[in-house]
């Protein structure tokens, strides 16, 4: 396992952010689903070394990230995305991701700059490598914060929400460099995107104010609503949600009447019934 | 019809980039318009270099050209590297500096007016440069704080290349404002071995909390003992020779004991780190 997390909790003055969170993730991509506040971020800077727990243990790519010299081991093989990842606005896009290739240490000029284009042109960024960061769209901007994370082909990459305001077409890219990131190594990310959690990941883990209450496949987790979602012509009391689909029929989630018509679940309405009842704790291995 | 070839010594070391400019400019004109040298030289090249040449030519066109303050620091001679670690400190922004600066304008025309005001300016000399040090680490100021924090890169090096480059500017500008005091005399220096041995002190406590605090406690520090000796008139307490080296052994103690730990001490880039 590249990463391997053991009840850490992590708390802020009050706020209990984690609450003894088990988390495995190995080559692939493995997603964190979770309604604002459950702790995602929380988790993701811990293990992007940026954070360390109050208790718990944590073992990335081998290593102690909370001993000194493994931490910085760590870090050379690490690209993180964070969730609202600033930028030196005057910088070009160039200058900018050379910046950082420079705090991952790669001195030599030449090279580095070969890496830069890399990653430039795998995030498509090329016809807007001179311009100022100032001056890009905020999806072009994500798409620098991804080509930062990718500098030097890391071991393990951590993503906190990384599709997060793109429109549908350049989601869609997001995912193929995702997915094609995730081969060969390990990818963490956080989404509130069910589809890309369904398109992308090989596991997910769900969370709710600061527990793990999901392990699994993305299977795994829509198999969960099976008898529980059900069209109807009417919202139904019984729902613990319901909404007008397309066809002008109500689709319902929870406990279906006898006699309902039941169709097929997908990984949101698991989703949605598991953060309806909060105190249910599944986990697969 | 040209009637003259360039001697074969004179076309190895063209071909090796070792000829003089002056030659090398005279053949560069011949080899235009010569097809017998330029096919000469070409068995002379070692493609090696040309492809290096080449490389380099890619680089120029396609790299972007550094802005202005990474090529002064350049012609200085600070590695490319570094300059561009310069060049994404905080502080080092132009509204800043301004704010400095107007600071600093407007105190010296109070120190005209009040002789007690300049003892006051000397006393807040020194915390120029310190807010500089603390603003280049604030973490609302660096918004890559945390993809730097999750890098490799040494703490310890980044807190000193962004410190000394703090200092290099913000020093020349409370210099200035010295300068500009009436009567100026050595006292328009005295300030400087306070500043440097406050900065080595708050950079050695950095191991114990974050560049903001240590920045905050070492000014706190400083402030509470000058201020009622120099409101009462006394400046030997601060700025007098016992205590100019008493501040140039803070300053070596500091520097030396960060040279000590480096290694070992894990330098507080922010709440979290
Ligand atoms: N630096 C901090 N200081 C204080 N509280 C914090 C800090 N970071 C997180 N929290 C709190 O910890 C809890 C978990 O936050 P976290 O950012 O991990 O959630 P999240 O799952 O990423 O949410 P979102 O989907 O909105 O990004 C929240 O209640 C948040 O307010
Ligand atoms: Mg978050
Ligand atoms: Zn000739």
């Amino acid at each position: 396992m590249t990463v391997r997390v053991r009840s850490a909790t992590k708390s802020f003055g009050r706020t209990t952010a984690l609450d003894s969170v088990d988390l495995d993730a190995g080559h692939g991509v493995t997603g964190l689903l979770g309604p604002n506040g459950a702790g995602k971020t929380t988790l993701l800077r811990i293990i992007a070394t940026v954070l360390a727990p109050d208790r718990g243990t944590v073992t990335l790519l081998g290593r102690d990230p909370s001993r000194p010299d493994d931490r910085t081991r760590i870090r050379e093989r690490l690209g993180y995305l964070p969730q609202d990842a600033g930028f030196h606005r005057g910088f070009t896009v160039f200058e900018f991701i050379d910046y950082v290739a420079i705090l991952k240490q790669m001195t030599d000029r030449r090279p580095r700059h070969d890496e830069v284009r890399r990653v430039i042109d795998l995030t498509g960024l090329a016809s807007v490598s001179a311009k100022r960061i100032r001056a890009l769209s905020g999806g072009m901007r994500r798409r620098v914060g991804l080509a930062q994370a990718l500098l030097g082909n890391p071991d393990l990459l951590v993503l906190d929400e990384p599709t997060v305001g793109l429109d549908p077409e350049q989601r869609l890219r997001f995912r193929e460099m995702i997915s094609h990131a995730g081969e060969g190594r390990t990818v963490v990310m956080s989404s509130h995107q069910t589809e890309d959690i369904t398109a992308l990941c090989t596991r997910i883990a769900v969370f709710h104010r600061g527990r793990v209450r999901f392990t699994g496949t993305p299977n795994e987790l829509t198999a969960q609503a099976a008898g529980r979602v059900w069209a109807d012509s009417q919202r139904s009391a019984a729902a613990l949600a319901a909404w007008r689909i397309g066809d002008g029929t109500f689709r319902n989630v929870g406990d279906p009447p006898a006699g309902a018509e039941l169709v097929p679940p997908t990984l949101e309405d698991a989703y949605l019934l598991l953060m309806g009842e909060p105190d249910l704790e599944v986990t697969h291995s | 019809m040209t009637v003259w070839h360039l001697d074969p010594e004179a076309i190895r070391r063209y071909a090796q980039g070792a000829a003089p400019p002056e030659l090398a400019a005279s053949a560069e004109a011949h080899l235009m318009r010569c097809a017998t040298c330029r096919d000469a030289i070409a068995s002379h090249v070692d493609t090696r270099r040309v492809e290096a040449i080449w490389r380099e030519v890619v680089d120029r066109a396609d790299a972007p050209r550094p802005s202005w303050p990474e090529r002064i620091l350049a012609r200085l001679g600070v590695g490319e590297a570094t300059a561009r670690l310069v060049a994404a400190t905080p502080t080092l922004r132009g509204p800043w500096l301004l704010g400095i600066a107007g600071v600093l304008a407007l105190s010296v025309w109070a120190a005209q007016v009040d002789e007690r005001l300049l003892r006051m300016l000397l006393v807040a000399a020194p915390l120029g440069p310190l807010a500089g040090v603390a603003v280049a680490f604030a973490g609302g100021l660096d918004p890559t704080r945390e993809i730097g924090l999750a890098a490799p890169y040494s703490g310890l090096r980044l807190l000193l290349i962004r410190t000394a480059a703090v200092l290099g500017v913000t020093v020349p500008i409370v210099a200035a404002a010295g300068l500009a005091l009436p009567g100026s005399h050595w006292l328009a220096a005295a300030w400087l071995l306070p500043t440097a041995g406050l900065t080595c002190a708050a950079l050695a406590l950095t191991a114990r909390m974050t560049p903001v605090v240590a920045v905050g406690v070492v000014a706190t520090a400083w402030v509470l003992v000058t201020t009622p000796t120099a409101m009462a008139g006394h400046l030997d307490l601060a700025f007098g020779v016992g205590a100019q080296i008493f501040w140039l052994a803070v300053a070596v103690g500091g520097g030396l004991w960060l040279a000590v730990t480096r290694n070992t001490v894990t330098i507080k880039l922010g709440r979290s780190a």
